[in-house]
């Protein structure tokens, strides 16, 4: 008998030919590379569109709290995308469709967490499974043992369509149209790899949601959301979707918009890639930062959007495809392990009935319920996965799915085994009651792992958990059902729009140090597939986070009205209001005093190093920019209370005000004599800031200049709509928080 | 060993009791300081995770953790890549490990006792060592013979029965040295 030396030769036979081939290709390009005969940026993308992204310090530099460091990888100069050392590890994104995962998957996966990663399995909030830490030689590997299970991480990353998301309930859940697995199985494979799905400018993101009202599809933020509908049709009972397209959070939240409101089932897929190839076709391609397809939507309205996609309909060829799965709507369905049962009258195991509160939902079947695994931050060991998967062959049958607020999500439990099941995830440290409340705190990686973050979103969810969780038992009801989302950036991984208390990561300069800061993001609704975006009040010292969620819950519990939810209470007493209570919060002691102010969450080094220079010019001019910006702050937020009254010229006309007196602050340290007028303003910014770069971000570019230039190029158009209005605020925000990062930038004070 | 990626683990006091958010510090500093001669990249809090890693110190070959994974506190060195000779990796791990736990002994914030004479070894690569009865008879015989050279006295070794982990071995010495003296015994702290 031969023995296997290699995964390849062990697995290769065990997977999808085209699978093997493609892993094999793959691990061809990571040799070629290594001989320098790929260039760094073709091989990034193509290690990207497998879900191999980078992590943090990559780039070979590490600030230690005093200094930058340089990290001496073996490998040297060679790289595997440009200023990515080869040697830094990475995170291997892995898709799970629709979240659905199978026991022998999941115990696949504890294995590549143990073998090759921190011993961490992380859940997204877009139901995938990230590993951290992992080697990029290591990735064909992973690759291979996890399409011997039927995972694929193609796509994962990349321009291309991305995990394709579900309500985790589909199927057995008491508001659903009707089961949309078996449709989002279909998009999936029908789309991976589809010709028409490969040349997008940007990512795309589909969605699928059972019903309209709850939040657990969150369509309306995706590029495109599918919410399960029927229509009586000639007196029959027809299945469709409710179809949308455009939406899309990151740094410029988009609502989706309608396309369709009953698009027929048979239609799903030739519509969807009707609309990859619109996309393809018209999409931004030059300026990344414009080039996702609500920006598309936008620009040519929903009527000559819809029309372009129709007319490209109709020229498709025919694929048998697009209908063939609708003869087996079953392929998805799961059999439940045990017959139902009632739940026995007790007595209960310690902590149960908190527990099964929180956790358990009856299902659509009677005798059967779902039950939520609390995973905090979205984590989870090898060796509690290898029990999980146990529990799942014990209890329910071979499947589970990862949730959006990073859970675990277990059906066909019947009722009476619900003790049991309870007693074997508490024996593994998973019994944890408060699912999707308060104290389930959802996070992106942030500074953790990801290379965008600015602040520590995990740092501060941990935080926001462990005190939360102190004083869950005695929060009134009300409060408990809030959601906060953390997230590290702009980049809003973290989901911070949809939450009622959302926090965004930024920084400020105080007391001439770099102290970091979140933003207080409030009021979005997270049911309704996420149905509308709060709006951001001002930015809290990020060791006054907690203190905010702490004074806002108390008030909201205590002067909320019969029915009240938290974002018609915010509504009610009106921005102004918090506002007041991020300005008291805003005030920090000064290094000597506290320097813990002056770290993040979870993170004890510095958050500054360098002072912001103290000769006699620097310092006349850095209190001036100052003061210009936080007088743009002020503007933003007067924007957000003039669109909170119904004026949305007004509000659209005082958040350009805000980013003209952002520039102008800006530029008036190049130009002394710069005068007031706009045109003027807007010229030698351009002149000063962005035809020099000095205003690019290091991963954004140009792309909050643009804004800019874009709000100047169209403020003389009349008839701002509350949503144009919106949209110029957010942009308007991160204008003037890039002006922040900028001033940072030139003052020296950035590492 | 012909696996690469292993995990040595030694166990705490019983009676220690520390917060382990308290290692995120002293992380930080071995980077910033250069305390462990390997090249060191960032910290991880997995305090969160019940019975998880810990907190993390991640490096480039090998990363080190303070935590519960297998449900008692303790320090394992897991080694990633770039391992030695089949022939050296276990007692290259071991320094690497006694040195570390060495330095967290002395480190003055945190102070943590470690019981010398319990470990536990987890082969993390199942392409190489197979969890079954040869890879253990092969590992084992291994074990006993680079741990009684190193430690003297008896040495007992017993196969971990964790279902689907990874081949596991638990190993109790009769002889308790300090992590001082095994180090020396070990050659001293690695150069590299």
């Amino acid at each position: 008998m031969t023995v296997a030396n290699t995964w390849k030769q062990k697995l290769t036979s065990h997977m999808r030919e085209d699978w093997a081939r493609e892993i094999d290709i793959y691990e061809t390009q990571i040799e070629l590379r290594k001989k320098g005969k790929i260039e760094e940026k073709l091989f990034a993308e193509t290690r990207l569109r497998r879900g191999t992204y980078g992590q943090r310090y990559d780039n070979g530099q590490r600030h230690d709290g005093e200094k930058t460091q340089t990290l001496a990888y073996p490998a040297g100069e060679l790289t595997k995308g440009p200023v990515t050392m080869w040697d830094a590890p990475g995170m291997q994104r892995i898709k799970i469709p629709f979240g659905k995962l199978s026991a022998l998957q999941l115990d696949t996966l504890a294995e590549l967490a143990e073998e090759y990663s921190d011993q961490i399995l992380h859940v997204t909030t877009r139901q995938d499974i990230q590993l951290h830490f992992i080697h990029i030689e290591d990735t064909p590997d992973i690759m291979r043992r996890l399409a011997a299970v039927g995972i694929t991480t193609r796509e994962a990353c990349g321009n291309s369509v991305r995990n394709v998301t579900a309500c985790p309930y589909a199927g057995v859940c008491n508001t659903e149209s009707f089961d949309v697995t078996p449709y989002a199985n279909a998009i999936t494979f029908f789309l991976l790899g589809h010709p028409d799905a490969q040349d997008f400018g940007r990512k795309f993101k589909i969605a699928f949601s059972g019903c309209k009202d709850e939040p657990c599809g969150l369509t309306n933020f995706h590029d495109a959301g599918a919410i399960a509908k029927t229509r009586v049709i000639d007196g029959q009972l027809k299945r469709g979707f409710e179809y949308y397209v455009g939406g899309g959070l990151g740094a410029v939240p988009y609502p989706a918009t309608l396309f369709d409101e009953f698009l027929p089932e048979e239609e799903l897929l030739p519509i969807t890639q009707a609309v990859c190839r619109v996309f393809a076709r018209l999409g931004e391609r030059d300026n990344r930062a414009r080039a996702r397809i609500k920006f598309l939507v936008k620009k040519l309205g929903i009527d000559e959007f819809k029309r372009l996609v129709l007319e490209e309909r109709s020229k498709l060829r025919t694929d048998e495809r697009w209908v063939s799965f609708l003869k087996d709507l079953h392929v998805t369905d799961e059999k439940p392990l045990k017959p139902p049962s009632a739940l026995g009258p007790g007595p209960y195991p310690a902590g149960f009935e908190a527990w099964q509160k929180t956790n358990v939902q009856p299902q659509s079947q009677k005798g059967y319920s779902t039950a939520k695994v609390t995973l905090p931050l979205g984590d989870f060991t090898p060796g509690q996965a290898r029990a999980l998967s146990e529990i799942a062959r014990k209890f329910t049958g071979d499947s589970l799915r990862t949730t959006v607020e990073q859970n675990l999500l277990y059906r066909w439990v019947a009722d009476g085994d619900l003790p049991a099941f309870y007693q074997e995830l508490a024996q593994v440290g998973l019994g944890a009651a408060g699912a999707d409340r308060i104290t389930d705190v959802t996070s992106c990686p942030g500074t953790d792992t990801c290379k965008l973050g600015i602040s520590s979103s995990r740092g501060l969810a941990t935080e926001l958990r462990k005190q939360l969780s102190v004083i869950a038992d005695t929060l009134d009801p009300a409060a408990q059902d809030l959601h906060i989302k953390c997230s590290g950036c702009s980049n809003s991984c973290g989901q911070h729009h949809v939450a009622d208390m959302g926090f965004l990561g930024v920084s400020r300069n105080m007391n001439g140090r770099r102290v970091p800061h979140f933003q207080l993001v409030i009021g979005g609704q997270y049911k309704h597939n996420g149905g509308s975006y709060g709006l951001a009040i001002g930015a809290i010292p990020s060791k006054h986070v907690p203190k905010a969620v702490k004074t806002l819950t108390d008030r909201f519990v205590s002067e909320k009205q019969a029915g009240e939810t938290f974002q018609a209470f915010v509504q009610r007493i009106g921005k102004k209001e918090i506002r007041k209570l991020v300005d008291e919060l805003s005030v920090i002691p000064s290094y000597e005093q506290d320097p813990s102010y002056y770290s993040d969450w979870g993170d004890p080094r510095e958050y500054t190093i360098g002072d912001l220079g103290v000769g006699e010019c620097a310092g006349e001019v850095v209190p001036l920019v100052q003061v210009g910006l936080a007088g743009s702050e002020r503007e933003v937020f007067e924007a957000q209370l003039l669109l909170e009254e119904g004026n949305s010229q007004g509000a659209a006309a005082r958040a350009f005000s805000a980013m003209v007196q952002a520039a102008q602050a800006l530029t008036r340290e190049k130009n002394s004599f710069l005068g007031e007028g706009t045109d003027e303003i807007v010229s030698e910014f351009r002149k000063h800031y962005y035809d020099t770069k000095v205003f690019f971000d290091p991963f954004s570019g140009g792309k909050f200049a643009h804004y800019f230039f874009r709000a100047y190029e169209h403020q003389t158009e009349a008839g701002a709509s509350k949503e144009s209005a919106h949209q110029l605020i957010e942009e308007a925000q991160l204008f003037v928080e890039a002006a922040h990062q900028c001033y940072t930038r030139i003052a020296g004070a950035l590492p | 060993m012909l696996s690469e990626r292993l995990q040595l683990k030694m166990y705490l006091e019983p009676s220690e009791h520390f917060e382990l958010e308290a290692l995120i510090p002293v992380f930080h500093r071995f980077i910033r300081d250069q305390v462990i001669k390997e090249l060191m990249i960032d910290v991880v809090d997995y305090s969160h995770v019940p019975d998880g890693p810990g907190v993390v110190l991640i490096g480039h070959a090998a990363d080190y953790y303070v935590g519960a994974l297998d449900g008692r506190p303790g320090l394992v060195y897991s080694r990633k890549r770039a391992a030695p000779a089949p022939e050296a990796r276990l007692e290259d791990a071991l320094r690497r490990l006694v040195n570390f736990g060495r330095l967290l002994e002395q480190d003055s914030s945190v102070k943590l006792r470690f019981r010398s004479n319990e470990l536990s070894l987890r082969l993390t690569d199942r392409l190489h060592a197979v969890n079954d009865d040869a890879s253990f008879a092969a590992s084992k015989a291994e074990v006993e013979q680079i741990f009684g050279r190193v430690y003297g006295g008896s040495v007992a070794v017993e196969r971990l029965l964790e279902p689907k982990g990874p081949l596991a071995l638990a190993i109790k010495t009769s002889a308790t040295p300090s992590l001082e003296a095994l180090l020396e015994k070990l050659g001293g702290p690695p150069a590299t």
